[in-house]
């Protein structure tokens, strides 16, 4: 009996403590895929939440304590991202979550950020039409990414036929679907649509469709890396030249598939050649901080230093980390970073975003050729 | 014209990629489901080569060259003690597969890799372009064909493996050294399978999983052709075609199967494959 008592009260102590200690910090979480497939992007994706954190701290944290960032690893999964999801809202307690996931991952670990009530800025581009009362979304979505790249070969280099290729997975079919049905309201046709599984790595048979089906620009969106690579080599090797908006492709994997990409057209809402004070000041401090250890900065990473931002303004116009509070909040706020000012609406979940539009060079680095101003983001969500 | 320059190129890499795999199957019936990983480990010979700036063309021999010594040594350390056992043998190599996997992913990370292509653009062939790399694919696998033929049929060697193949107890009665066969015969296989790996990366992406995706349909052509290299040659030719037409005709996604269901059917219907057609 007594020893019972003993151990509820110690537990009453550890329980008011840990509560002490919730008052005086603001706790970040961040799951991420430090291992499986995600691991070749998530150490872009730490390496700017931390500094964001470190910069939020210098500049006295969000209404007055010091912000913490909680990292898990979600092995790149639904599974893992369960467990992260769990032990990061439940565990850890923390006030906020702001990450990329995969498309899976994110659906998988929904029902937790239901359960634990928390705000969860998704930073990742995706198929769209996620809705989720507790989440916000401020990465592109096919309807930015299709009408930029669509516009720019229709309107620039003049195509009027196009052929699209992906994988034969949710975010390849998602993304072709919508661009295909973009191309015909805007006037264009699409002479051919083919798909290979996500693991095949012979584009002959496909190659020989878009020969033979003669369009004036092509449009791919491939999973991330191999597929990615095999296709561009292919294609490059049965001599094909014309127009090739490549959908899968960023500052990073432009580089590592060297002249296999030379000559694509990419789009995204961040390059890190964007010319704005904002964007050079974030790459010399990440430069500063990271040194020789520095990951390129890229579509992934940049949204989340911007979540993060726009977390801080929403606990400060709502002058607590109350849940609903902040959830209201974030739609009203706007931050201004390395992709620009962006303002997240509060029906739609989703920002209209500045869209860039490059062309990759020789040397692996993108050129932007145009941009698109604040490009609507469509029909997403409807919350009133 | 184009179609059948698919056809062909197809059907040569086919052959290329699977007959490390069926240098092995043939002499000792043991399926080496490393050898994917096997395919891996070329892909990375030829990204090595290619970053110490060795010459392109001398390329091919060290990739054969690192292929054989880590076939002579798995088949000293792994595989010598399971060829009594076929099934052991098979979860041995596919855990071995693994393990090569993750060793690639430790030294050279997840992510892909950048190999050039020692030839860019296309070659004009009764008057239809057509990739050059592709292209070259068709001699590199008619000349290796020959050569392993040659191997099999016109040496000592070959003569000694065919007996070892037929009846081993007999073999091994008149003096031939079935063991030495069997290790010579693991290493040639593991070794085609590296330079598979490195003739197939100009047109691939160099990533610690290139290889696996083409194991299924290796070891598919390998079961129907049975254990003759001219079986294999028709098979990969047969096959090849046939996923190309359903690629073009039905859809790419189904003519990814193609190999591994027409295969299974072929099987069902004539389990003895397209050996001694």
């Amino acid at each position: 009996m007594k020893l019972t008592s003993l151990a509820l009260a110690a537990g009453i102590a550890a329980l008011s403590a840990s509560t002490v200690f919730a008052e005086d910090t603001i706790k970040i979480g961040v799951p991420v895929g430090l291992s499986g497939a995600n691991s070749v992007v998530a150490p872009s994706v730490v390496q700017s939440s931390e500094l964001a954190v470190d910069e939020i701290n210098a500049a006295g944290g969000i209404l007055g304590k010091k912000v913490e960032l909680v990292v898990a690893d979600d092995g790149s999964g639904a599974v893992g991202a369960q467990k992260a999801f769990d032990s990061l809202i439940f565990d850890k307690g923390v006030n906020v979550l702001i990450s990329m996931e995969t498309s899976a991952a994110r659906n998988a670990a929904l029902p937790i950020v239901t359960r634990g009530k928390v705000p969860y800025i998704y930073t990742s581009f995706y198929e769209g039409h996620s809705c989720n009362k507790w989440m916000y979304v401020n990465a592109w979505v096919p309807e930015q990414l299709s009408s930029a790249l669509v516009d720019y070969l229709a309107q620039e280099k003049q195509a009027k036929t196009f052929f699209l290729i992906g994988s034969d997975y949710a975010f390849g079919r998602g993304v072709l679907d919508y661009t295909k049905k973009y191309i015909e309201k805007t006037g264009g046709k699409v002479v051919g649509e083919e798909y290979l599984p996500m693991d095949g790595s012979d584009w002959t048979a496909i190659i020989s469709a878009l020969r033979s089906a003669n369009p004036d620009a092509l449009i791919s969106c491939t999973a991330g890396g191999a597929p990615n690579v095999s296709l561009g080599k292919q294609l490059k090797s049965a001599g094909v030249n014309i127009p090739y908006g490549n959908m899968a492709v960023d500052e990073g994997t432009a580089k590592d598939m060297g002249s296999a990409a030379a000559g694509m057209y990419v789009s995204g809402s961040y390059m890190t050649s964007i010319d704005n004070p904002e964007n050079k000041k974030f790459l010399a401090d990440m430069k500063a901080k990271f040194g020789d250890e520095l990951k390129t900065p890229n579509d992934l990473s940049v949204p989340q230093y911007d979540g993060i931002y726009a977390y801080k303004a929403a606990v400060e116009k709502a002058g607590s980390t109350d849940p609903k509070a902040v959830i209201k909040a974030l739609g009203e706020i706007s931050v201004t970073g390395p992709r620009g000012t962006i303002k997240m609406d509060p029906v739609s979940r989703h920002a209209p975003l500045t869209m860039y539009l490059a062309q990759v060079q020789d040397d692996g680095s993108l050129k932007v050729l145009k941009t698109f101003e604040n490009v609507s983001e469509g029909k997403q969500c409807s919350f009133k | 014209m184009a179609l059948l320059l698919d056809f062909f190129t197809t059907a040569a890499l086919l052959f290329i990629v699977s007959s490390g795999l069926m240098m092995i199957y043939g002499v000792m019936k043991i399926v080496n489901f490393a050898h994917g990983a096997i395919i891996s480990v070329g892909g990375y010979a030829a990204f090595m080569v290619a970053r110490l700036g060795i010459p392109g063309w001398y390329g091919w021999a060290l990739a054969f060259a690192v292929g054989f010594a880590i076939g002579a040594l798995v088949e000293r350390l792994i595989v010598l003690p399971l060829y009594n056992r076929p099934l052991d043998a098979i979860l041995a190599t596919w855990g071995l597969g693994i393990v090569l996997i993750q060793i690639i992913t430790m030294i050279f990370g997840r992510s892909t890799q950048l190999v050039e292509s020692p030839m860019d653009g296309t070659f004009a062939i009764f008057g239809t372009a057509y990739s050059s790399y592709r292209l070259i694919m068709i001699p590199v696998a008619l000349v290796l064909c020959a050569a392993v033929i040659g191997l099999l049929n016109g040496t000592r060697f070959g003569i000694k493996t065919k007996a070892v193949i037929m009846n081993e107890a007999l073999a091994e009665s008149i003096g031939i050294n079935a063991s030495r066969i069997r290790f010579i015969a693991f290493s040639l296989g593991a070794g085609l399978g590296t330079l598979a790996g490195y003739l197939i990366t100009p047109l691939s992406s160099v990533d610690p999983y290139m290889g696996v995706a083409w194991l299924i349909n290796a070891f598919m052509l390998v079961m129907v052709a049975g254990s003759s290299f001219v079986g294999l040659f028709v098979t990969c030719l047969v096959f090849g075609t046939l996923q190309v037409l359903v690629s073009i005709y039905v859809n790419p996604v189904i003519g990814g199967m193609a190999i591994a269901v027409l295969a299974a059917i072929t099987l069902r219907i004539r389990p003895q494959g397209f050996s001694h057609v």
